[in-house]
């Protein structure tokens, strides 16, 4: 009916324009947000179905000649376009309001932002305001609980560190797994990112499905995140802001208990057989002595990690230019001491046009030095975690009978007298240091100490990412375009281990005069891009736009690595080669040992990539469209097949646009979309998989030697991802309402895997080629409501959102059936998934242990034999995150939970804790428990079977599913009514934030997150709180 | 505005020239394998890489750790226990002590061994050079027979039986071979004429007992006869080499064991340097000898205080009150890097060899008269005197004793006992009393264990269709 009425009304106004003079006049206005009641620079104001039009400057205004009854169009990214019908009055002010999220512009690749609407693929956006001042140091760890099909994992609490990112499940078994990053068209290191700044992020873009990622060719397969960083507006004039943020860190509550003093010598009175120290105690003693002492390791070890962050942002826009600059100081305290990360990053960002628009013309540039420093952490190097001087150790195995302070109080970071005497073994009676104990498992605190207290270990980085760009519209609906970009990073690691610390003791030997060593390394990794291509674009009748581009492309990546390592340091000249025992020293009895030779090394490799692709969209009528993308990619990596055909069609339907959809109100926005492609993986094995190597090295009597490199398949090529996604674009209620479901399965073929050969027959047990098959079927939901909008009548604002997926992973084929032990790859399941013999508790008439045979019953033997496919995977089945922005008036509160389920990792660190045969560790309350009289139901063995840690089966494979508070923030927005006063700020926003507060889980440790399926010792994610402010000017 | 159009079009140009050459990439770090050898150098930069890789970590590791040699160490944090616990399966095959399991690690080597050949036949040395070119060869022949009698002793399923299975015999380059066992018969006719080939490659007057000698073949030779059944083959390799080797006196023995001082009866000695080091001290202790293994109290009550190889076995370390045996045969010497060579070939085995041959052949008073040469090499006081009184049994239960205070950590253990199992009915008996064995770790592995044959790799099972029908029985 209101259809009719507007068609009867246009009839007769037409009529009125044709019986009257053109009534010509000129209108004013400004243009606002709705939002803020800002004005709204470089709005777009023009008369409907005319070319006449203007841009609104700087105070959002705008004044055109007009007819009366004309419509004005007013239109602003990100807003939602107004329509005015010019009456009498002469000024009309427009207040846009902010757009739904799929009336928004997203960023695909090659493209830039594009109107949602016309998006064929699946991509999901994250923006800055999840992202800005949140103390969380690497980008990619942002990405956590935001987007639906993302699963974000962290290997480690050291600040910087990467993040692992696993898009739709995992699609590699020996390649790499993660997205191809890319940092505004600059491809960069997916694993460092600690030395950008992340709150120069606009936004992240992560997509998903061929029609996005075919376009990246044999990069693509793991999807692809572009990362967008901020620039001016245009005609926004020059706005200074200073941000602030100040936190701390601390570890998260463990989910384990070790013994206090009394505890443990009792335990070893009264429970464990065999002779300890705390045998032939008596009650009064043990009293005594734990009086003396009782410690809470975790209590020495960790701290409170300081976060700090200063930052002044400069954005400017001018008629035909805009930047935006940034300098930054931030620096984060790991929760333990020697684990920091500080830098300063500085990114300057530039775009300008020529006044015709034909030309534009844009650089990015950030540059940037970072420290790091840190610890002996499990995922270091070759560290295992077992280190004694991991201080994430200690809390569990540090002795609780041992003193950490020295008599002065302060902490003892040596250790104490014999062991014979109670003490954790570093001194012998006399007080001499007894070298065979002082690095002993009873002296792991002090040993964790003294390292944290005076080892160095240290990374200064440089890094920078850049690019140069230009586009020019050079003929009717044809532009050229071509850039040039650079990720460079240069890292200099610093080890010593000093002179005179524990650890030095044997090095370089124990008998060597001079002590100590120092490593340096010098790394640089360069990465180049250079891109050019031709777009044509054209209406080509009044319904159908075609828009078709060709690319050619080229990337070259160079690495270098040098590095020494020198012994017996002179305490005196710390860190100086002056310091350093010449080489040629001798020394022993017939003086003629070398103990000071240094270590020096220097490698170098390249990996170059060529190749030409083609885009294609077709649009009709805003209802129907057709992309289509195709590259060709050859790369350095391969010999044989060097050359790869990658390519992607996609359609959509905007059934909202149809004509039939008029009359259904509700519905705002309804898209289907469906999208087929095949995406390649090269990054898999080494630069040179493709050329049979023979390696030198010292051999027999350390003379040069030649061997055989890993056995090779010549004709190796990229792993190919075959993927198709259907997906449906939902908006309901004036879009209150809105989300995207997507169904997606990809069949990843070419696996890189072992080909099984006879080791017998070949000298090799396998050959890494294309050979396994595997999929990942799932289903993304993204969601978003509403509840409540601000309005003139309503202070209130509340808007819930929510992400899932759910991902079944397949292994297709497998040479072999599978491969692995305990955590295997095997055919016809899930990627990671466990196989052990099934552990079932404790026999209650003798405290032993009992197992379930392959047939599920019980016995008491165990056998390897009786392992079993336990259905319990590494990876997790579900991901996703939810959470709330809820404001009023000035007052916001963001918050975000992160969550992955179905998810199983053996705690190996709590099995250690567990095993009674350590008597020179601490050990878990639990075994308090352990069987002692016939009859007793526990779950803890009697401690006459001695360690079980070879035969405990899936005892400690434990559900490691969580949910975390990721984070959550209260801020508060001064009016700007208020502001405005002071004719100083334009903007002031105060908040308080804590991050991953709380995390729900059953895992038996302190973080249930990690990298690793076989938990030992990890370096636990922070919980941090912190305050802070943004001051705009 | 044209000249924006020339500037770009110019800068595009610019790129691409020239780029498709940019895709060949070689490595800086590393040889391809078409020109990597190219000089007789090169081929012993070749050697130098094979016998660089001829481990015995697990050889020596396995003959102590799995035996009644060893018992679990004070400070064992879980390091091969596996092994201590004599659980031993297919999948099992990694072993802590590098180098993989010994049948990837020797067939690996072999591979090494049979490309070198490949190689060498496509260069001819110059005048100067033939000597060191047919010693690289003779030395490839020799280890690639050693590599396959090793192989057949650990996994083949009846050494002393020509038509039983043995191993595959590989003496080829092959991207997908996937052979079966040969027969015993069969792989050691190869050994034999890899050896012969070995001889008469030798220049004249090799005699680095660093390296594979004639007397290396001869030893070899000794053992195979040995292990084969071939007592009067034993004997004559034996009589070949004895007369040539002194037995080390006591203080020459100890220098043996200490900084690899003394070499009076090796003929083969592998030869460990700083920076090319087994480090064998480490299989059982970590550093500052904080033992993960320790000497089992059985065997150390079995030496006599006056045996030089009581002092030697036991390092320093140890604590005697506390009942901490730590193993110091690879002490960590004066410089304390624990360098030291492994004594793979000495001549005392071989008069316990000899012995062990007499007696199976029924001559027990030579058999007797070679233990007790080596018991008197040892002792500082006058051993008893050792009388068999014809019972094979009473000889072989002497000799094997003898061989394991002799031999003990040096690899010897459980082949001793797998080979005279049939007529001492024992395998591994351990004593839980003395605290050897007991909960997890068993007592006794009987001479029926299938053990005894080690399995072939699971690798190996699925990547070979036709050896995975030749399992060795009880896997």
């Amino acid at each position: 009916m209101k259809l009719k009425l507007t068609w009867l009304l246009t009839l007769f106004m037409a009529f009125v324009m044709q019986f009257s003079f053109a009534q010509e006049k000129t209108v004013t206005g400004t243009v606002t947000t709705a939002d803020d009641g800002l004005p709204l620079p470089g709005a777009t104001v023009i008369v409907k179905n005319t070319s006449r039009g203007q841009q609104t400057d700087f105070d959002g205004k705008f004044s055109l000649s007009v007819n009366v009854g004309e419509v004005l169009v007013i239109s602003y990214v990100g807003m939602k376009t107004t329509e005015v019908t010019v009456g009498a009055s002469n000024v009309y002010d427009v207040a846009l309001e902010a757009d739904n999220a799929l009336e928004e512009v997203v960023v695909t690749g090659y493209k830039g932002a594009t109107n949602s609407a016309k998006i064929t693929s699946s991509v999901a956006t994250v923006k800055a305001e999840s992202i800005e001042q949140v103390p969380i140091t690497s980008v990619d760890q942002m990405l956590q609980g935001q987007a639906a099909g993302v699963n974000v994992s962290t290997g480690s609490g050291q600040p910087g560190q990467s993040a692992t990112i696993i898009i739709r499940g995992r699609n590699s078994l020996n390649g790499d797994t993660e997205p191809l990053f890319i940092i505004d068209g600059v491809p960069v290191d997916q694993d460092n990112f600690r030395s950008i700044n992340q709150n120069d992020i606009a936004t992240m873009s992560v997509l998903k499905d061929a029609a996005a990622t075919a376009i990246y060719g044999n990069r693509g397969a793991g999807g692809v995140i572009l990362i967008t960083t901020k620039t001016g507006k245009k005609g926004s004039g020059i706005q200074v802001k200073y941000r602030s943020l100040y936190g701390i860190s601390e570890l998260p509550e463990p989910k384990f208990n070790v013994m206090n003093t009394e505890q443990y010598f009792r335990f070893q009175r009264d429970l464990l057989p065999g002779d300890q120290l705390g045998d032939n105690l008596s009650d009064e003693r043990i009293a005594a002595l734990t009086r003396q002492a009782s410690t809470n390791w975790s209590d020495i070890l960790l701290r409170q990690g300081v976060t700090e962050s200063h930052e002044i942002t400069v954005t400017t826009g001018g008629e035909n230019s805009s930047s935006f600059s940034s300098i930054q100081y931030f620096k984060q305290e790991g929760v333990t001491l020697g684990s920091d990360l500080k830098r300063f990053s500085f990114r300057n960002n530039f775009n300008a046009n020529s006044a015709d628009n034909k030309l534009n013309f844009s650089t990015t540039f950030t540059g940037n030095y970072s420290v790091s420093s840190f610890v002996v952490d499990a995922i270091r190097d070759t560290n295992t975690g077992g280190d004694l001087d991991n201080p994430f150790i200690v809390p569990y195995i540090g002795l609780p009978y041992l003193s950490p302070y020295n008599a002065d109080g302060s902490i003892n970071i040596w250790g104490t007298g014999p062991q014979a005497d109670g003490g954790s073994g570093a001194y012998n009676a006399d007080g001499s240091i007894n070298y065979d104990d002082v690095d002993g498992f009873r002296n792991t605190p002090f040993i964790a100490l003294n390292t944290a207290a005076l080892g160095t270990d240290e990374e200064s980085e440089i890094k920078m990412v850049g690019r140069i760009a230009a586009d020019y519209n050079f003929a009717k609906n044809l532009t050229f375009g071509t850039s040039f970009g650079l990720d460079y990073t240069y890292r200099e690691r610093l080890f010593i281990n000093p002179p005179g610390s524990i650890r030095s003791f044997r090095t370089p030997s124990d008998a060597s005069e001079f002590k100590g060593t120092q490593f340096e390394s010098y790394y640089r990794d360069a990465n180049f891009i250079t891109n050019a291509f031709l777009r044509y674009d054209n209406n080509i009748t009044e319904k159908i736009n075609l828009n078709a581009a060709v690319f050619a492309e080229y990337n070259y990546a160079n690495t270098q690595v040098g590095s020494f390592q020198a012994y017996g340091l002179n305490p005196a000249l710390p860190t100086s080669g002056a310091g350093f025992t010449p080489g040629d020293t001798t020394e022993g009895p017939d003086n003629d040992e070398y103990n000071y030779i240094p270590d020096v090394g220097s490698s170098e490799s390249e990996l170059a990539l060529g190749s030409v692709f083609a885009t294609l969209d077709l649009d009709y009528d805003g209802r129907f469209g057709l992309s289509g993308s195709i590259r060709n990619d050859a790369t350095s990596r391969f010999v044989e097949n060097r050359d790869g055909v990658f390519w992607s069609v996609s359609g959509r339907w905007n059934i909202d646009n149809e004509g039939f959809m008029d009359s259904v109100d509700w519905i705002n926005t309804l898209k289907l979309r469906a999208s087929y492609g095949v995406v390649g993986n090269q990054n898999v094995g080494s630069r040179y998989q493709g050329l049979q190597t023979v390696n030198a090295f010292s051999g027999y009597q350390l003379g040069n030697a030649y061997q055989l490199g890993t056995l090779i398949d010549p004709a190796i090529q990229w792993e190919t991802s075959n993927q198709f996604n259907v997906g449906l674009s939902f908006g309901l209620w004036q879009n209150r309402l809105s989300g995207e479901v997507d169904f997606y399965r990809n069949l990843t073929t070419d696996l890189f895997a072992g080909k099984l050969l006879s080791t017998a027959g070949t000298g090799s047990g396998s050959i890494t080629t294309n050979v396994a098959d595997m999929s990942n079927t799932g289903v993304d939901l993204q969601i978003s409501y509403i509840l409540l909008s601000k309005s003139a009548t309503n202070n209130w604002s509340i808007r819930l959102n929510a992400n899932a997926n759910y991902n079944k992973n397949e292994v297709e084929s497998f040479p072999g059936g599978f491969t692995g032990n305990t955590l295997r790859i095997a055919e016809g399941r899930p990627a990671n998934t466990w196989f052990l013999p099934r552990w079932a508790g404790v026999n209650p008439a003798d405290g032993s242990p009992l197992y379930l045979d392959t047939n599920g019953d019980l016995t008491s033997e165990y056998s390897a034999s009786n392992a079993v496919y336990l259905d319990k995977n590494f990876d997790p089945t579900y991901t996703g995150g939810f959470g709330a922005d809820i404001s009023y008036k000035g007052f916001s509160l963001n918050s975000l939970f992160a969550f992955q389920a179905d998810r199983w990792k053996q705690n190996s660190s709590l099995a250690l804790i567990e095993d009674t045969s350590f008597t020179n560790l601490n050990l878990s309350t639990s075994v308090l428990n352990a069987w002692t009289t016939p009859g007793q139901i526990t779950d803890v063995p009697a401690l006459s079977n001695g360690s079980l840690r070879a035969v405990d089966g899936d005892r400690y494979l434990e559900d490691a599913s969580f949910l975390r508070l990721r984070n959550v923030s209260l801020s508060y927005s001064i009016d700007k009514e208020v502001l405005e006063k002071t004719n100083l700020f334009t903007g002031v926003r105060i908040f308080v934030q804590g991050t991953n507060l709380v995390t729900w889980t059953k895992f038996r440790g302190f973080d249930p997150e990690g990298t690793t399926a076989s938990t030992f010792f990890e370096y636990p994610v922070a919980r941090t709180f912190s305050l802070g402010f943004d001051l705009t000017f | 505005m044209k000249k924006y159009l020339v500037i770009l079009t110019l800068a595009t140009a610019t790129y691409f020239v020239g780029c498709s050459d940019q895709l060949d990439r070689f490595p800086v770090d590393s040889l391809v394998e078409e020109t990597a050898y190219n000089t007789v150098s090169d081929l012993q930069f070749g050697l130098n890489g094979v016998l660089g890789s001829y481990s015995y970590n697990y050889i020596i590791g396995f003959n102590s750790i799995f035996t009644d040699n060893t018992r679990v160490g004070v400070d064992n944090g879980g390091q091969d226990t596996g092994f201590g616990q004599q659980v031993l399966n297919a999948d099992t095959g990694g072993f802590s002590f590098g180098g993989g399991v010994l049948w990837n690690s020797r067939y690996s080597v072999i591979n090494d061994m049979n490309r070198l050949l490949v190689a060498a036949s496509s260069i001819s040395p110059g005048a100067t050079e033939e000597d060191t070119y047919n010693n690289i060869l003779a030395q490839t022949y020799a280890f690639r027979a050693l590599a396959h009698y090793e192989l057949l002793l650990y996994y083949g399923i009846d050494i002393t039986d020509d038509s039983a299975l043995g191993v595959p015999y590989v003496d080829y380059v092959s991207a997908d071979a996937t052979p079966g066992r040969d027969t015993v018969g069969d792989v050691l006719a190869a050994i034999d004429s890899d050896l012969d080939q070995a001889l008469a490659l030798f220049p004249a007057g090799t005699n680095d007992i660093n390296f594979a000698t004639p007397d290396f073949v001869t030893f070899l030779r000794a053992r195979i006869a040995l292990e084969t059944g071939d007592n009067p083959g034993a004997i004559g390799f034996c009589n070949q080499l004895i007369p040539n080797y002194p037995l080390a006196n006591i203080s020459q023995y100890l220098g043996m064991f200490n900084e690899d001082a003394d070499k009076t009866e090796v003929v083969w000695n592998y030869d460990n340097v700083q920076g090319a080091n087994a480090g064998i001290n480490f299989f059982w202790n970590f550093s500052g000898q904080g033992p993960k293994w320790e000497i089992s109290r059985e065997l150390f009550g079995l030496f006599e205080d006056d045996d030089i190889r009581k002092t030697v076995v036991l390092d320093d370390a140890s604590d005697l009150d506390d009942d901490r045996l730590v193993i110091g045969k690879y002490p960590i010497n004066a410089n304390t890097l624990a360098i030291n060579d492994y004594k793979a070939m000495r001549i005392s085995e071989l008069y316990l060899t000899r012995a062990e041959a007499y007696a199976k052949a029924g001559q027990f008073t030579l058999a007797a008269a070679d233990v007790l040469a080596v018991q008197e090499a040892r002792h500082v006081g006058t051993p008893d005197p050792i009388d068999f009184n014809n019972n094979l049994g009473d000889a072989i239960d002497v000799i094997i004793q003898e061989r394991r205070l002799e031999l003990c950590f040096e690899g010897h253990r459980y082949i001793d006992i797998k080979r005279v199992r049939d007529i001492t009915g024992e395998g591994i008996i351990q004593s839980e009393d003395l605290g050897d064995c007991g909960g997890a770790y068993p007592c006794e592995l009987p001479a029926s264990a299938s053990e005894f044959i080690l399995p072939i790799p699971q690798g190996e099972i699925n990547g070979n269709p036709v050896i995975s029908e030749q399992q060795a029985p009880g896997y």
